[in-house]
């Protein structure tokens, strides 16, 4: 493009994470970069480098390379902070394997999580939201949507599915909240993480003296009891789905409900067709990403790759916000757009490690966003934009309170 | 022939299958999980050419590469 002599150059290997210039667009220099260096030299936190991967094919494409490692325990495995190093190290779950051993796990984790079963809980996440707007309208004329929503209804729905009772719910949110924050020292983020795994062993003992109609009981009878699964891997898988469950999913109903908010032609839209709904979850999946500095991938061998060659050892992050403003494959990336198709958008992930919770969250995500717009139609910000915060600081993306009124 | 009057099959490579459970929420006529352990199940192999755009979406949304579509 001419325009290109007039844009000022590319920095030469930045320090990443970058900072967003606009709390719902991801940083403007992954636009910038995407056009000429989609494989984009970054400096991370110990001054080593790494590759960020801005186009959505190249991140497909990375995705789905068993040359591009997705072990943890990879001694030169890239990280953003050097707390998350700390945590990385501790993942004992197979979010942090390569195959064949992720397969191994997962597989025994997959029918929990089928399109049949997370689709069948409609009727009571449904029943769930209703009793948290309820609860939520009680408190008078304004609430933080966050705490008394966002917050609550992923715990209520995980807790379900765990058979975990109710109380539970305010400790594993601390929990997975330590795990994520950018600016969480070492020790903290990995001290919160024993905790959830210290709860998981708590919660299997339990439910192997009295099981319940619940994904840890079926696990325990499946799997432990048979000798196919050891009571700790199972501790630390159950703690990687109990934090996966959570912030992302309040994340997205937080900065779902402010872009809703911010737009009300969108929102007189979907009020009016309940049929958008599923397109338009889709839509702000992939315009929101929460997920911000993941997946992560580590070069095995070199790899040449968009105009560079990724040597042995080098790290890569196939950026998913980046990939879903691609306007290659999403025409005007950056436009909130409800009639669009989105399906394809990565805010899932891709290749092996795709979210394994990604329908659950599907269902809960149509399920609040359809009460909201019915329950509440009158719902508005209740304070100035300017004063909403967002989480730019944490993995994964979202916004700490939203004081709403009706 | 089989090209002019749209019949398409669909290939599944079970092996790859990570169980995501996309192609079923696409095209639940051509795909199931198994209720043991989730992994796709193919109904039709050679499904209706009406359903051929569910099944592209099927291919082109499953994260494992595992779906393909022959036209024989």
């Amino acid at each position: 493009m001419s325009t290109s002599a007039l844009k000022s150059p590319l920095p030469e290997a930045p320090r990443f994470p970058f900072a967003r210039t606009c709390p719902i667009h991801p940083p403007p220099l992954y636009a910038q970069a995407r056009t000429e260096q989609p494989v984009y030299k970054v400096t991370l936190w110990d001054d080593r480098k790494a590759w960020l991967i801005l186009d959505y094919a190249l991140v497909k494409q990375v995705l789905t390379d068993p040359r591009f490692s997705g072990r943890f325990s990879h001694p030169q495995f890239p990280a953003v902070t050097q707390a998350r190093v700390a945590i990385d190290k501790q993942e004992r779950a197979f979010i942090g394997m390569d195959n064949p051993e992720h397969d191994a796990y997962r597989r025994l984790f997959t029918r929990e999580f089928s399109a049949k079963r997370m689709l069948a809980l409609r009727p009571q996440i449904t029943e769930l939201t209703n009793r948290l707007i309820d609860e939520m309208l009680a408190q008078g004329s304004s609430a933080d949507l966050v705490e008394s929503l966002a917050v609550r209804l992923p715990s209520l729905v995980m807790c379900e599915l765990f058979g975990s009772p109710y109380e539970d719910h305010v400790f594993i949110m601390s929990c997975a909240a330590g795990r994520h924050g950018l600016t969480q020292s070492a020790e903290t983020a990995q001290q919160s993480a024993r905790e959830l795994v210290a709860y998981m062993r708590r919660l299997i003992d339990q439910k192997e003296k009295e099981p319940g109609d619940d994904m840890v009981s079926r696990i325990i009878a499946d799997h432990v009891l048979t000798g196919g699964l050891s009571r700790e891997d199972f501790a630390e898988i159950g703690a990687m789905i109990l934090r996966g469950g959570h912030d992302t999913t309040t994340n997205m109903i937080g900065v779902g409900t402010y872009l809703l908010l911010q737009n009300p032609p969108l929102r007189e839209k979907l009020a009016a067709s309940p049929e958008l709904m599923a397109g338009a979850i889709e839509e702000m999946l992939r315009f929101v990403s929460p997920v911000q500095f993941a997946p992560r991938r580590v070069a095995l061998e070199d790899v040449e790759m968009g105009g560079v060659l990724i040597r042995q050892g080098e790290g890569v992050f196939p950026l998913l916000p980046a990939a879903n403003r691609d306007a290659c494959v999403f025409a005007d990336p950056d436009t909130l757009d409800f009639d669009r198709d989105a399906s394809g958008h990565l805010a899932f992930g891709y290749g092996i490690h795709q979210c394994l919770g990604q329908i659950l969250a599907r269902v809960e995500l149509q399920v609040v966003f359809s009460a909201l717009l019915q329950r509440i139609p009158t719902l508005r910000l209740a304070v100035p934009l300017e004063q909403i915060r967002f989480k730019s600081d944490m993995q994964i993306y979202g916004i700490y309170s939203l004081p709403v009124a009706w | 022939m089989n090209k002019q009057l749209g019949i398409f099959q669909v290939v599944v490579e079970d092996h790859k299958c990570v169980g995501a459970g996309q192609c079923v929420v696409v095209a639940p006529e051509v795909f199931d999980q198994r209720d043991e352990d989730g992994m796709v199940v193919l109904l039709q192999a050679q499904p209706d050419p009406a359903l051929r755009p569910a099944v592209e979406k099927a291919v082109r949304l499953c994260p494992a590469l595992a779906i393909r579509i022959e036209d024989r």
